[in-house]
């Protein structure tokens, strides 16, 4: 019986332990590197000062800045641009976002993971959720999804990219 | 009932040192070359048990490396299901190898105590088993937002194989459970046997699903060939040294019954012959697993020692009715094919690390001690024996006993009688003290567990060093 309890508590005692370790060494919530374009990393007031630039921004987009991402300028003043593909582990993550007159009136991820039924699983929840924080937040900086960690980064980064497109 | 053919009774005037040679009768005194002469590759239990702890940390690194941090509860409670789960695919491995009859195990820790470590680690995998499962549901479900039942429910349904490694699952709980103790005293042991094979076809069924689903595996293609070959590797092993071996030995050995002989009202002992059996360097102390190739015997396999040294022409071994098995025995006929698997077992005089020797037995557990009474080697009056039993009619041996001691110039001391008649244990610390220089004796100890147990501790409190005191448990 001692044996018993011994072999129960010295193996919950460790699984504790690395998962605590693993659980502090867990970095802040993932700032996107600044993947393609030298964006600086604080794009905080991108969504209030480009406002007024969206109309301007248009002519630039069809004038061929469309290299690597897509975007689409129209004549009212509406701008869907894709962010670059970020690759994860489980698959690549590429976000879309759409802005009218450079404020931002959707976000979604048109590419993530769905090899397995776990992808599919977490992303039928993390991607919206993903989506709704983009789209109140307006930038990046953006919380992770617990249980979706590398597809909230794929994500973020994608995002960025897609930010910093809408912005040139 | 006396065979002629029997080759236990010791012919009178055998000489003191046995004819045999080899590992059984080194050729000097100093305990250093008591050692015997030809060492088989043996893993001692600290080595095992530091290879097996070796493989359990680059396991759980499979994960740690797998893993760059953890976010969350649901994060946390997955991750543990995944290091239970590992863990357990890990330890349904090793459990396999135990029970492989591997050459260095048997050879270093010995039929009793792989069968202990194995019982002791089947419990613990089985816990393992249940936790991951309930683990990786709840931490599946809690990231989900929905609920155990309804996350149960979806990670049966449209999960890869998890539907078969969850019956895996139930298959090892099952077996887990008819080996607990309750469970065991009701059940033959033949029956429980069998059931252990369905441990195979669990883990047949738990393979794929840990390739299909474990984040440890999917992305990663060494861990996944690493991991294949450790399950090849193990049950490579099994299927050689269980099956094959066995097989080419037995279609050499051809061996068959020539006797059956009553001991004792409950006792009986069965000789074996057949060909080339100076091969087999069975050694006294050691046992076989016997199948008996008859109707409703033939599948069932049993460990018996050999109750005299293994002859030439001749293998004896000797069983108390204990179980249906044991009783079916009394109708063998003679010329019965036997397949045997063996020899096992460390209870050899290859233990030896000192000039004296002591041999304490109690039951049935003179079998393996009569056989080294009569042939470990020790000079006229440094080997003893004494011989514990319960009720007069019961003791075995008697007669071959006493030729031994006279022929040999060992003492004999045979004890007959329940405790309150003899006014207290025989084996207790307070009777061995009585014995002179008990201390620089090599002790073989054999009997029930519950008299080992006694007899070991009071051993330990004389002064007997554990290195020198040796013993073989029955209960396998």
């Amino acid at each position: 019986m001692r044996r018993v309890v011994l072999a129960v508590t010295s193996t919950v005692a460790v699984l504790v332990l690395l998962l605590g370790f693993k659980s502090q060494s867990a970095p802040p919530v993932t700032k996107p590197s600044a993947s393609s374009s030298g964006s600086t990393g604080t794009s905080g007031s991108t969504d209030t000062g480009s406002t007024s630039t969206g109309s301007g921004s248009t002519g630039s987009s069809s004038s061929g800045s469309t290299s690597s991402g897509s975007s689409s300028g129209s004549t009212t003043g509406t701008k869907t641009v894709t962010g670059d593909s970020a690759d994860t582990r489980y698959g690549p993550v590429q976000v879309k976002i759409t802005a009218v007159n450079g404020k931002i009136t959707s976000v979604d991820a048109i590419d993530y993971p769905q090899n397995d039924p776990r992808d599919q699983e977490i992303n039928s929840y993390a991607i919206p959720q993903l989506n709704q924080e983009a789209l109140a937040a307006g930038t990046a900086n953006i919380d992770i999804v617990s249980g979706a960690t590398y597809t909230s980064d794929g994500y973020v980064q994608s995002l960025q990219s897609a930010l910093d497109k809408l912005k040139s | 009932m006396e065979s002629a053919l029997a080759p236990a009774a010791p012919a009178a005037g055998r000489p003191i040192r046995p004819a045999t040679t080899g590992p059984q009768s080194p050729s000097q005194l100093s305990p250093s070359q008591l050692a015997p002469t030809r060492q088989p590759l043996r893993a001692e239990p600290p080595v095992a048990l530091g290879l097996i702890a070796a493989g359990a940390v680059a396991t759980i690194g499979l994960w740690w490396v797998n893993t760059p941090y953890i976010s969350g509860f649901g994060d946390w409670v997955t991750s543990a299901g995944r290091i239970t789960g590992l863990l357990a695919g890990y330890a349904v491995v090793i459990l396999v190898a135990l029970m492989a009859r591997l050459p260095p195990l048997e050879n270093g820790l010995g039929a009793d105590r792989l069968a202990r470590w194995h019982s002791m680690g089947g419990r613990y995998t089985v816990c393992l088993i249940v936790a991951h499962g309930l683990l990786i549901t709840w931490g599946y479900a809690f990231t989900a937002h929905t609920n155990v039942v309804h996350q149960g429910w979806t990670l049966l349904r449209s999960y890869p194989d998890v539907l078969a490694g969850s019956v895996a699952g139930l298959l090892f709980v099952g077996v887990g459970v008819s080996s607990m103790r309750a469970a065991r005293r009701k059940l033959a042991y033949e029956t429980w046997y069998y059931l252990h094979f369905y441990t195979y076809l669990a883990i047949a069924l738990a393979f794929s699903h840990q390739f299909a689903n474990g984040a440890e595996f999917m992305t990663n293609q060494a861990a996944r060939i690493f991991w294949a070959a450790l399950y090849i590797a193990v049950f490579g092993a099994l299927i050689w040294y269980r099956i094959i071996g066995p097989l080419v030995k037995n279609s050499r050995h051809r061996l068959r019954v020539v006797s059956v002989v009553a001991e004792s009202p409950t006792a009986l002992s069965v000789l074996v012959t057949g060909d080339h059996l100076e091969e087999l360097a069975a050694q006294p102390g050691q046992f076989f697993r016997w199948r008996f190739l008859t109707k409703g015997m033939w599948w069932a396999s049993n460990p018996y020692s050999l109750s005299a040294p293994a002859d030439p022409r001749m293998l004896r071994f000797t069983v108390k009715y204990l179980g249906d098995h044991s009783r079916a025995l009394a109708r063998l006929t003679p010329g019965t094919r036997v397949f045997a698997e063996g020899p096992y077992g460390t209870f050899t005089g290859q233990r030896r690390t000192q000039r004296r020797v002591l041999l304490i037995a109690a039951g049935v557990g003179i079998t393996p001690l009569r056989a080294l009474y009569e042939s470990i080697w020790a000079w006229p009056g440094e080997l003893a024996l004494i011989y514990r039993e319960s009720d007069e009619r019961e003791v075995l041996f008697r007669r071959e006993l006493e030729a031994i001691a006279a022929s040999r110039h060992a003492k004999l001391d045979i004890i007959v009688g329940s405790r309150a008649r003899l006014g207290g244990d025989p084996l207790s610390a307070q009777s061995l003290a009585r014995i002179p220089g008990l201390a620089d004796n090599d002790v073989y100890v054999c009997g029930p567990d519950a008299m080992e147990t006694t007899v070991m501790s009071a051993l330990r409190s004389l002064g007997v060093p554990r290195r020198q005191i040796h013993t073989e448990s029955f209960t396998f």
